[in-house]
């Protein structure tokens, strides 16, 4: 009884913080106009293409009776072809992606949920599946799986720099990765390599806040992790900026590299510019791999 | 106390703290400051990155120096310091402080007094005791802790007299009580009076003197004299210093009765010179008006001098020969005295045994030629007591024996018999000017017009004494006015008449001069002392030392005599004296008074009356250093990131050193504004009767429901308004329902009425007594409601005309009803002017909304409905009582329009369809 309550109550608790996401998602997903996607041809599938006059070889389950009755010809209603891929989400759920150097500014957790939500609302109404990498939520379509897609996105992970999830990767699917790729790089590597394998392409999305990239610090300072398991202590903040801001070159190269390497397109997305020129990026860069 | 750049310490070993200074600067140069915590989840970038320096970043050198700002505050602060210190080697032993006290020292008093001040705290440090000792009001000095003195000082005022012989007698007894020796410091008013060397001498004897006097000289004012028309006022210093300018302000009440400044003169001091003078030609009457003349910038007795009868309006008396010529008014002799005379002087109405006993200043005969014996006696004592006699001849004078044979005594001169014409049609020669007044006249100066010409003139007999006693003479040397003293005044002959018959002279300006110069003569009245003899003068007012009058009280009277020759002291003030109608003003200076400065012997240090008052300013310091360190706190926490802790500090800071101040609008006024202008509101005004004042909210509820149903207007709940409290500008409608007991609303209120009015605002006066009375005051209501907008500005009324624009503003309406369907309607008048165009139906009427619409209808009975909608009170009976709150919806409907809208509906655009609609 108690358990069944507490259950309740958290999953009230989890499902008002969906709406708001939801919302925003839906709301920055309404931005991007879906024009490309189709196959503009007739094929298999759920909506109407056009109507053409019956010819032979066409059964005669196949003519519209509808709109033949209005006159003496005989036509055949077309469908829209339809075919659906499936995408693979995964947006680092870690504990320093809870960050923002402002408070005007979003988290980074909070940007990627959004985009990533965002990308999957507008693939669902594009008519692909889309899931969660790893076993927890395999890709399905319809707008249930973005509510399921929400509520996964709304818990958040312990560890304070998550490795990317490569387990259970359906081949010849895309993926879309986004996370601040801060974490060892290794984990990143050995998911690229082993989704290359599998022939899953797809987008990695780096999100930064703009202090990581300006690292605008002086003085005497402690710099801790969100998660608070590696800390830095320095004495001038401002004589490490040169070597620090090599260092995140370095590793975005790597990650360029990377991508290089697989065949993935890699993306850049500070927290303090707009959401929607990520988000445009990151669903031009899926389409063109559809297409 | 040590003393360094006019700063005194009082504990000068704290300054040595000042040289911890620079190693609190080495300490806290090395501290590093705190490490700032900072989230940066890129810190994996940083592992491994060594510092290349191990020397951390230091404190801002700003925050340093802020620092040791504060503790060299702190430091310097707790040294004591004092502003100005006085330097001055403290003396022992007793301490007499001798005051001269007099009016020459008034100006300057308050210093005197802060000094007197500084000297007791000074004595009171080294412990002396001190006695004071004012030479004007001598007692015997008594020696006190200096603390006990500094309560008295308020007490001590100067004097409108100096020391005289008797004072300082006193003085010196007083002195021979006290024993032992002393030091004296005499706080001199820098003007030398009589014995002041025996005391000194007295108070050398016991001790050391200093001397402090103020620098500036004493200037004073002489009383005011009076000669040919101008006061001649003279003003005189102690001291002849280089030229030196002052303002004397002559002072009196004007017409309305308010002392005020009617004359301003500049006086100036030659170099080298101590006297000077400025004569003031004020019309006379102004002249009249002046009560006192004042130095500008002294605030002396001295500086005062009072004025009394001789400045004040002439008393005269008319008396005419021939009286009884009705209806010809600009031949009576009196005629053009009466002309000159109005504007200066006030006249005594009646007989000459009636008008002596008043005691005019003149009296003037016209062409009186028989006095009886009685007249003629009282009026000989009149003039020996200072009266002037201003006699005109005429035909009966010419044609009587006044003065033929011995010289009459209230005639200047014998005349000859007759008299003479020249000029005439049936004489020889030429009407003869006037010959330019001699030196001697008191006319001397006035010129001579040439139109001025006597035909006619009774003459003077050659006597020897006769050029002594003329005047003014024609220009064949006749004389034409004569004069000579009897007593204490003056005879005075005009050898023509008053009016025109005899010369041109009453024409002309030249007799007004004459006629200025002679009365004016007569008002300055000398007193001497004969004649004041065995008379008792009563004070009225008495001056003080400052140069203020304040009321005599109960001061015992004074002798005539000692009031002209005493000399002022404690039992002679100056100021105002009254005996019988006469005043008289005691003045401090007399017009022989000369000032002289003090000399003091050269063995006596004088010093100056500047003094700097000693300003401990060690709170000062440390209260800087406080807000130094609160500055450094704050300061602190920016640097090491606690920014936001910082902004709660420097809030906290903020609110500790400023009290916080009461919002100018409380949030009740602005939830109120924000209610009342969220939505169009309705108001009605709350009458302080419940029930009235709930009717009138159901009405206006119902009223905003109806609009809500019928009209895109959809008002919010309404709002009841205290007129006292609440602002009116947010609604557009006010409904005042009336009661005979609603209280009258203030002034503030009024005002905010009718700025309401103004800026078209309507009014919905309702007396809700139409079913009993009609419009006016006959009922409680109506009186009540003419009270209460008698303050309001309201413009002429009319009952509303068929053509209003309140008939046709939503609804077309004839009439008005409420719960009853009583009384017309009131609105603003239509314009005069407002006429009907042919073939419309209305006229084209004012352009503005009514401010006002007055009636007694109860609409707010007729519109109530409670929460639900129903309505609240009945109205008529059955269906016809339905329809008529129907139109009282309608009218209501109509009402609101007419405000919203104006005179929209009134345009002539909307006439086609409103004639259509009305079937025309």
């Amino acid at each position: 009884m108690n358990a069944a309550l507490t259950l309740r109550e958290r999953s009230e608790a989890e499902a008002s913080r969906l709406p708001p996401l939801l919302a925003r998602a839906e709301h920055l997903a309404g931005t991007v106009l879906l024009g490309d996607h189709g196959r503009r041809r007739s094929g298999l599938g759920d909506d109407f293409w056009q109507y053409r006059p019956a010819q032979i070889g066409d059964s005669r389950r196949m003519i519209d009776h509808r709109r033949s009755a209005r006159g003496d010809q005989q036509f055949v209603r077309e469908r829209e072809w339809q075919i659906a891929q499936s995408v693979m989400l995964w947006v680092d759920q870690g504990a320093s992606m809870r960050f923002a150097s402002d408070k005007s500014l979003h988290t980074k957790a909070d940007r990627a949920r959004l985009l990533g939500l965002s990308t999957a609302i507008l693939l669902v109404r594009g008519g692909e599946r889309v899931g969660l990498t790893g076993t927890t939520l395999p890709p399905r379509r319809g707008n249930a799986q973005i509510v399921r897609l929400a509520q996964a996105w709304s818990e958040d992970a312990e560890a304070d720099y998550a490795p990317p999830e490569h387990r259970a990767m359906i081949p010849h699917a895309r993926a879309v990765f986004i996370s601040d790729f801060l974490g060892p790089m290794d984990e990143v590597e050995l998911a690229l390599t082993k989704a290359a394998d599998r022939g899953v392409r797809g987008v990695l999305l780096q999100v930064l806040d703009p202090t990581e990239e300006s690292f605008p610090y002086r003085g005497r300072t402690i710099f801790e992790s969100v998660g608070g398991t590696a800390r830095h202590e320095t004495l001038k903040a401002g004589e490490l900026r040169d070597r620090y801001l090599e260092r995140l070159a370095n590793r975005k190269d790597a990650l360029t590299q990377l991508c290089r390497a697989t065949g993935w397109q890699l993306g850049l997305h500070h927290t303090g510019d707009s959401a929607q020129a990520a988000l445009l990026w990151l669903y031009r860069a899926l389409d063109g791999g559809t297409a | 106390m040590t003393v360094l750049a006019g700063i005194g310490f009082t504990a000068p070993w704290v300054l040595l703290g000042l040289l911890t200074l620079p190693i609190l600067w080495l300490i806290l140069r090395a501290v590093p400051p705190a490490p700032i915590r900072r989230l940066f989840p890129a810190v994996t970038l940083l592992l491994g990155l060594k510092d290349e320096e191990s020397v951390s970043d230091r404190t801002p050198w700003w925050l340093l120096l802020l620092r040791m700002m504060a503790a060299a505050a702190i430091i310097i602060g707790l040294a004591g310091p004092v502003l100005n210190p006085s330097r001055e080697q403290a003396g022992s032993g007793p301490l007499l402080l001798v005051l001269d006290g007099s009016w020459a020292g008034a100006t300057r008093w308050s210093s005197t007094l802060d000094q007197i001040d500084a000297q007791l705290t000074e004595a009171g440090r080294a412990g002396r005791t001190v006695a004071i000792l004012n030479l004007t009001v001598p007692e015997v000095p008594v020696f006190q802790a200096a603390e006990a003195w500094s309560g008295r000082l308020p007490g001590l005022v100067p004097m409108p007299w100096q020391p005289k012989p008797p004072q300082i007698e006193q003085a010196l007894v007083a002195l021979d009580q006290v024993e032992g020796g002393f030091e004296t410091h005499w706080f001199s008013d820098r003007l030398a009076y009589d014995d002041s060397e025996t005391i000194l001498a007295a108070l050398q004897a016991r001790g050391g003197v200093t001397v402090y006097q103020s620098p500036s000289s004493v200037v004073g004012l002489l009383p005011a004299g009076y000669q040919d028309g101008v006061i001649q006022l003279t003003a005189q210093r102690a001291e002849a210093g280089p030229a030196e300018r002052i303002t004397v302000l002559a002072q009196g009440r004007d017409p309305a009765g308010v002392m005020r400044v009617l004359q301003s003169a500049e006086v100036e001091f030659a170099g080298g010179e101590t006297q000077a003078q400025i004569e003031l030609a004020l019309p006379s009457e102004l002249r009249a008006r002046i009560t006192r003349f004042e130095i500008q910038g002294e605030r002396s007795a001295g500086a005062v001098t009072l004025t009394d009868d001789s400045l004040r309006r002439r008393e005269v008396a008319l008396i005419a020969g021939t009286r009884n010529r009705e209806g010809l008014e600009l031949l009576s002799p009196l005629h053009y005295l009466t002309q000159v005379l109005i504007p200066t002087a006030d006249f005594v109405d009646g007989g000459l045994l009636d008008v002596l006993p008043a005691n005019p200043d003149v009296i003037v005969l016209a062409d009186v030629a028989k006095l009886s014996g009685g007249e003629q006696s009282a009026l000989v004592e009149w003039v020996e007591e200072g009266g002037l006699l201003l006699r005109f001849a005429g035909p009966r004078m010419a044609a009587s024996d006044l003065g033929r044979d011995e010289e009459d005594i209230l005639l200047p001169v014998r005349l000859r018999s007759g008299g003479r014409s020249v000029g005439g049609a049936m004489s020889w020669g030429e009407a003869k000017g006037l010959a330019p007044f001699p030196e001697s006249s008191p006319f001397y100066g006035l010129s001579v017009p040439g139109d001025v010409s006597v035909t006619t003139q009774v003459m003077a007999q050659p006597d020897p004494n006769l050029a002594d006693r003329v005047i003014a003479s024609l220009s064949d040397g006749t004389p034409l006015v004569t004069r000579k003293a009897l007593g204490l005044g003056q005879v005075v002959l005009f050898h023509v008449t008053a009016d025109a018959e005899w010369s041109s002279l009453p024409l002309s300006g030249l007799f007004v001069e004459m006629l200025d110069r002679l009365a004016v003569a007569s008002a300055a009245k000398s007193r001497q002392e004969s004649q004041l003899q065995g008379t008792t003068w009563e004070p009225i007012q008495v001056m003080d030392g400052f140069g203020t009058l304040s009321d005599a009280g109960n001061l015992s009277g004074v002798d005539g005599v000692d009031l002209v020759s005493g000399a002022i002291g404690p039992d002679l003030r100056p100021g105002l004296y009254e005996s019988g109608k006469q005043k008289l003003a005691l003045n401090v200076l007399t017009s022989d008074t000369v000032l002289s400065p003090a000399v003091w012997p050269p063995d006596v240090p004088i010093k100056g009356q500047e003094i700097s008052t000693e300003t401990p300013i060690g709170g000062i310091l440390l209260s800087l250093a406080l807000l130094l360190l609160t500055v450094d706190v704050i300061a602190s926490l920016a640097l090491s990131g606690r920014l936001g802790l910082a902004k709660v500090a420097a809030t906290a800071v903020g609110v500790l050193l400023f009290v916080p101040q009461a919002d100018a609008q409380t949030p009740a006024d602005t939830d109120f504004a924000l209610n009342a202008t969220k939505e169009l509101v309705l108001a009605h005004v709350l009458t302080g009767d419940a029930q009235v004042d709930d009717i009138a909210g159901a009405g206006m509820r119902g009223l905003a429901q109806t609009l809500f149903y019928r009209t895109s207007v959809e008002p919010a709940e309404p709002i009841g308004v205290d007129l006292e409290r609440d602002e009116l500008a947010f609604f557009p409608l006010l409904y005042w329902p009336i009661t005979p007991q609603q209280p009258q609303p203030s002034a503030e209120a009024y005002a905010k009425l009718n700025a309401y009015l103004r800026s078209g605002g309507m009014i919905l006066f309702d007396t809700r007594d139409s079913d009993v009375a009609r419009f006016g005051a006959s009922s409680p209501n109506g009186r009540k409601l003419q009270q209460l907008a008698a303050p309001l500005n309201i413009p002429s009324l009319e009952p509303v005309p068929r053509d209003h624009v309140l008939t046709r503003a939503f609804y077309l309406l004839q009439d008005f009803p409420g719960r009853y369907a009583g009384t017309e309607v009131w609105v603003e008048a239509a314009p005069l002017d407002a006429e009907q165009i042919e073939g419309m139906p209305f006229r084209n009427l004012n352009d503005n909304v009514t401010p006002v619409v007055i009636g007694g209808n109860d609409w707010a009975g007729a519109w109530a409905v409670d929460r639900n909608g129903q309505a609240l009170l009945p109205v008529g009976r059955g269906y016809a009582g339905e329809r008529q709150r129907e139109l009282a919806n309608r009218f209501g409907v109509n009402l609101v329009m007419h405000v919203l809208t104006g005179n929209y509906k009134s345009d002539q655009v909307h006439v086609p369809a409103l004639l259509d609609r009305l079937g025309q």
